[in-house]
């Protein structure tokens, strides 16, 4: 079924009307299929246009108007174009005792149908370890999350939610999140404190966390995210990607990076958890020291201490430093990695656009384990192989 | 989902025996999705979709002592909304001269447009977009976004497949897209 291209399930992928096992394979074909994802951001845009649509409230003069036809039920003439109101009139002694007395049996009935609507928009929760807590509710075995709903545990207690049919989140001690949003094309937790393991087999942007210092998206992958007491949160992918985004600030996370946040700040630069610790140390002054003395010595040292595989972070150091900072930003990785035809130190330094997501593609390849050259297509395989984005093609490796 | 749930098997004996505040009940909850339906079906004539929903629930009203609990209440209910809503689109269209068709809003009320991007206006722009979709594409979108039907749900409505439905939806999702793509500004979204 998924052997071919998968675009006549985009709607029912979204909808949840997939088993779990066909959105895997669902989410495994598009990661890799170029046309498949520009159809599936179509529809997903369809989707979104869908969903402004307001349920419209029918006049209240509806039922008086309606109400005296019920007894001549074969005059089912259009009520607009025929004179009513006389009838309006016999019957508005009979109708407000009616009203009155349905309007509590509909009360309680409503009461009921939003419960329901509320309870329609929430996520399984699983208790792994003591005692989580959903609101004031202890969850001793399964629970759910509304949303805007708080998923509470302490020191002793664990918990791991069903992300609709895209994943699951597990909660670690000490951590509060909150659900925020869940419809077919965004889902988005708020995690306070403490610390989430993520796993989602989506396509990307589907699956959002907002922390107190930026918003981390989903790109089709399994990662922790960590925040502390001020608000600071450190992200560690271990497969796929994602992103760090704050107002006009972003980071791109491969599996086998890190990057940390802070509040008012944003992302800080990614960097690959095997870089040097020295190398680490100094990207921390880089980019959160408020001195900018301090931060533009500390780059001298990210420079020197920078490998081929260190390309990730210094193609966002570009954008983030200025003047003669960019300019030896970019003589090391010309050094390291020269960049593609076509693309000139002057664009560079310019910050053209173009020329940047030019170089970057060049260094995905690298950023996912493999030598630059090879063709983006097989190390998007390799690397889902690596990550174990993809049982069938493992199956097929040689064993 | 909600509506099934707010009317039970209870209700339905009691609107199968006349009693009018039961069958009150019945039109509470459910008017203004089918309201709703009514208007977006109707070029965004709320006066005609007001008739409409009056003739539906009258038809209601005469056709539920037949209804027998082969099938779910909604569904039943839905089919007498699309089979009333197509109806009224045909003698619409006889009555129309050849060539017009209901705008969704008055032209002289369009906002400027610099107002085109603003968020107050996307609704209106997929309601107007929504109108201009065949019905074989609108009304799964509106049975889906509106009523909350699962696919099954609108292929029992709609007397067609899952697979059908699956695939009507994605065109029409496709079809709102193309229409709206000025529109795919992740400002205007909150994004």
């Amino acid at each position: 079924m998924f052997s071919t291209h998968v675009t006549k399930d985009i709607s029912a992928y979204c909808h949840g009307e997939l088993s779990n096992e066909e959105s895997k394979q669902f989410a495994e074909h598009l990661i890799s299929c170029a046309k498949c994802r520009a159809k599936f951001e179509e529809v997903k845009l369809g989707m979104k246009l869908a969903e402004q649509l307001p349920q419209l409230s029918a006049p209240d003069y509806l039922w008086r108007e309606l109400e005296p036809l019920l007894d001549r039920p074969n005059e089912i003439q259009p009520v607009r174009s025929t004179s009513v109101w006389s009838w309006q009139m016999k019957a508005v002694a009979a109708a407000v005792l009616l009203l009155v007395a349905g309007w509590g049996v509909w009360l309680v009935y409503n009461n009921r149908a939003n419960q329901i609507l509320a309870a329609k928009r929430a996520w399984r929760v699983t208790r792994l370890d003591g005692t989580p807590t959903v609101g004031a509710e202890r969850i001793s075995k399964n629970g759910e999350l509304g949303v805007g709903e708080w998923l509470e545990t302490d020191a002793n207690s664990r918990a791991q939610i069903d992300v609709s049919s895209i994943g699951n989140v597990d909660i670690d001690e000490n951590t509060r999140v909150r659900l925020l949003e869940t419809r077919p094309t965004e889902h988005r937790l708020e995690l306070a404190r403490g610390k989430m393991s993520a796993h989602i087999w989506a396509p990307p942007r589907l699956f959002f966390v907002n922390t107190p210092s930026a918003v981390a998206a989903d790109l089709g992958c399994a990662y922790t995210l960590e925040v502390d007491d001020q608000g600071s949160s450190l992200l560690r992918v271990t497969s796929g990607w994602v992103e760090l985004e704050l107002e006009n600030r972003e980071s791109i996370v491969p599996a086998g990076a890190a990057c940390e946040t802070r509040p008012e700040l944003g992302p800080g630069t990614p960097y690959f958890e095997d870089a040097s610790s020295v190398f680490r140390q100094m990207l921390k002054t880089v980019d959160f020291d408020p001195d900018a003395n301090t931060r533009s010595s500390a780059l001298v040292w990210v420079l020197d201490q920078a490998r081929p595989r260190d390309m990730l972070t210094l193609w966002h150091l570009l954008a983030r430093v200025n003047g003669e900072d960019r300019a030896r930003v970019y003589d090391t990785m010309a050094a390291l990695s020269p960049p593609p035809a076509g693309v000139t130190r002057e664009g560079v330094l310019s910050l053209d656009q173009k020329m940047l997501d030019a170089w970057r593609d060049s260094l995905e390849t690298t950023w996912m384990g493999v030598g630059k050259g090879v063709p983006k297509p097989i190390a998007e395989a390799y690397w889902k192989v690596k990550n174990g984005m993809s049982r069938r093609l493992k199956d097929m490796m040689p064993k | 989902m909600a509506a099934e749930q707010l009317i039970d098997g209870r209700v339905i004996e009691a609107c199968q025996q006349g009693d009018r505040a039961a069958f009150q009940l019945l039109f509470e909850t459910y008017k203004d999705k089918v309201f709703s339906i009514a208007v977006y079906s109707s070029g965004g004539d709320r006066a005609v979709a007001e008739d409409v929903t009056q003739q539906i629930f009258l038809k209601l009203f005469t056709a539920i002592r037949q209804f027998r609990g082969d099938s779910e209440f909604t569904t039943w209910l839905y089919r007498l909304v699309v089979n009333a809503c197509l109806d009224e689109r045909r003698r619409r269209r006889r009555l129309l001269p050849w060539g017009e068709t209901v705008a969704m809003s008055n032209p002289s009320e369009k906002k400027p447009q610099e107002k085109q991007y603003a968020r107050l206006e996307l609704a209106e722009a997929v309601r107007e977009a929504i109108g201009e979709l065949k019905p074989k594409f609108r009304l799964p979108i509106l049975l889906k976004y509106i009523e909350g039907l699962s696919y099954e749900e609108i292929a029992s409505v709609m007397g067609c497949s899952k697979g059908t439905v699956a695939s009507r939806l994605n065109r029409g999702h496709s079809q709102l897209a193309k229409r709206l793509s000025h529109l795919n500004n992740p400002a205007l979204w909150g994004e």
